[in-house]
């Protein structure tokens, strides 16, 4: 069976470093899965080379059966795989509805948005996503001005707005409150409907309430894949993983 | 609700107000030298707008805009010096003296006045689409972008004054008569003249308002803002950047058109980077980040080297830098703020509702987003 997304034998090196490491892994469509492992185990780098920021020095990736391996930032997100980054990346000089008009992308091209005044169907997604994001009463302030966890939402409603086949979160819950997790935990579940999500997190309270699937990565290389029950019995992660967590 | 400022509706008012006074300047005004004069501070007015849309909207700094100036200028020169040539005298006397024989090949399209309009035009934007393509798609950006048409305006200037045989060196181009369009003399000094300039100045400033306001305009000022999330977000940066690079380009490449045919003279200072530097100038100084405030700016800046400048002789550059260092210092968004700060105080004088940010910085609201 093949999932959405496949990664085949993914390596990649800065000068003589091995950050990735022949590295695979398949995700389902309509799941969550988990990226987790220890610090510089090369879990944003996948994200960069899934996304295009980076290219593979070597291996595949399969989004959709078509292969997006070494392809431009725009080309990959076009495909469907939408992004939110680790440190929020959002419009910051713009207010909170330019962020998200702007990443309803369904016209990309430069020269008919030229002739675009009005854009079909952003009304209604984008009244769904507001409110999703509990931005509503927001709209007209400038997104540097948001606090952390509104940049936070402000993010995820813009990979929302974009309408990706492919998610991927790298650390969405960062800098919330309790309250705020637990409705990102709703939303992602609600979400694996129409979509698939790759997450990276380092909160296990957090990956027990989403996860499907949990994927473990360790020095560049696939450690251990299945669901968090098999993940917490498997000896080698507590070794390298949860293990150093224990000790330290 | 609001600084008005910030209103579109108000926006498009000020501008109506704007282009209705200066369409009306002949209409009391007779003094034909004077109308010339204003009609090549409009042009000076078009190179300010262009340089606002790339620089104050698209966040590009270009400091070559005398590439696309120049290259229009000199099409339109070569087309309305072919046109006094006739069939017993063909070749332009310039290239006589410099013991050319025939024609160059360069010159052969200009014979026919409405090729060489059209080259005059898409020759400067078909070089915006190449360079700026290359550039933006190799990822050059920010001051390394600048440098870049710096260096390449360096080259187009050296190129014309060379080929002196092509282009009459640093004499330059001066045909000898008006533009012909067709059976109509268009006189330099006439109203006929001034409106041709004031109607391409008033179509590029609502096309580039159109234009801030379209979905391309969003995408461009969210590239501006941060051209590396936009990448995610679907859209092929380069070709925002290539785009607004090269209407940009294609205005100033209409402005030398109209400046040739108001002065009837072209030369390589056309070119110079002294000039290019000064569409900066009267765009920062006017404000950046409003295409009228930039126009004011080249009205202002220009009309006072015209007065001042023949009185304060050289001591003008250093008054003219004086003013500069003020603006940058004071005012970063050049004089259009202050209007702008001005706006602000009075709409928060009006309604006493605080706005959501406490720094007391304006805060850009953008009505009826649908």
């Amino acid at each position: 069976m093949s999932g959405l997304l496949e990664i085949q034998h993914l390596s990649k090196n800065f000068d003589t470093t091995k950050v990735i490491n022949d590295f695979s892994m398949t995700v389902d469509e309509g799941t969550i899965c988990c990226l987790l492992g220890p610090n510089g185990a090369g879990k944003t780098t996948t994200i960069d080379l899934i996304t295009g920021r980076v290219k593979p020095t070597s291996g595949t990736i399969l989004f959709a059966n078509e292969d997006i391996t070494g392809r431009d930032e725009h080309e990959i997100a076009r495909a469907g795989v939408g992004r939110k980054f680790q440190v929020p990346a959002v419009l910051r000089d713009m207010t909170v509805r330019q962020n998200l008009e702007v990443a309803y992308s369904r016209q990309t091209n430069p020269f008919w948005n030229l002739f675009k005044f009005h854009r079909a169907g952003l009304k209604q997604k984008f009244d769904e996503v507001a409110d999703l994001a509990g931005l509503t009463r927001r709209l007209d302030v400038i997104a540097g001005n948001l606090s952390h966890g509104e940049t936070q939402w402000l993010e995820i409603g813009m990979v929302l707005m974009q309408e990706p086949r492919l998610m991927l979160m790298d650390e969405p819950i960062a800098g919330m409150t309790e309250g705020e997790i637990e409705k990102t935990a709703r939303i992602f579940r609600d979400l694996r409907k129409t979509t698939t999500l790759i997450v990276v997190e380092h909160d296990m309270g957090f990956v027990r309430q989403i996860a499907d699937v949990v994927t473990v990565m360790h020095m560049g290389s696939l450690l251990a894949q299945g669901t968090l029950s098999e993940i917490e019995a498997n000896a080698r992660v507590r070794e390298v993983y949860l293990g150093e967590q224990e000790a330290a | 609700m609001g600084n008005i400022y910030h209103n579109k509706t108000a926006q498009w008012l000020a501008y109506a107000v704007f282009f209705a006074a200066i369409g009306a300047v002949p209409l009391f005004q007779d003094d034909s030298f004077l109308l010339n004069q204003l009609a090549t501070y409009g042009v000076y007015g078009m190179l300010a707008l262009s340089i606002s849309l790339c620089w104050g909207f698209g966040g590009i700094l270009n400091l070559g805009q005398g590439i696309a100036f120049g290259l229009g200028a000199y099409g339109m020169a070569m087309t309305m010096q072919m046109q006094t040539q006739t069939e017993s005298n063909p070749i332009p006397p310039f290239m006589l003296n410099n013991s050319l024989e025939h024609l160059p090949l360069l010159w052969v399209p200009f014979q026919s006045t409405a090729a060489g309009i059209f080259l005059a035009i898409a020759v400067p934007t078909f070089f915006c689409v190449v360079f700026g393509g290359i550039m933006f798609r190799a990822r050059v950006s920010g001051v390394f972008f600048t440098i870049m048409t710096l260096a390449m305006l360096s080259a187009f200037y050296t190129i014309i004054l060379d080929q002196q045989a092509y282009t009459g060196g640093a004499n330059g181009l001066s045909p000898p008569s008006a533009l012909q369009l067709g059976s109509i003399e268009i006189d330099p000094y006439s109203p006929i003249a001034y409106w041709i300039v004031f109607v391409f100045l008033c179509a590029s400033t609502v096309l580039a308002k159109l234009l801030t306001q379209s979905s391309f305009g969003l995408v461009t000022q969210a590239i501006r803002d941060d051209s590396e999330r936009v990448r995610f977000l679907g859209y092929s940066v380069a070709g925002y950047e290539t785009m607004i690079y090269t209407i940009s380009g294609l205005i100033a490449a209409i402005a030398g058109c109209c400046w040739v045919m108001l002065v009837q003279y072209v030369s390589p200072a056309q070119l110079d980077v002294g000039f290019s530097l000064s569409m900066v100038i009267w765009a920062a100084i006017g404000g950046r980040h409003s295409l009228i405030g930039a126009m004011i700016g080249a009205f202002v800046i220009q009309g006072a080297q015209s007065y001042l400048g023949d009185t304060f002789l050289s001591t003008w550059l250093l008054l003219l830098g004086g003013f500069f260092i003020i603006v940058v210092r004071f005012l970063p968004n050049g004089l259009a703020s202050l209007l702008e700060a001005g706006l602000g105080l009075l709409s928060s004088r009006r309604s006493s509702a605080p706005h959501g940010n406490g720094a007391g910085e304006p805060v850009a609201i953008k009505e009826e987003a649908y």
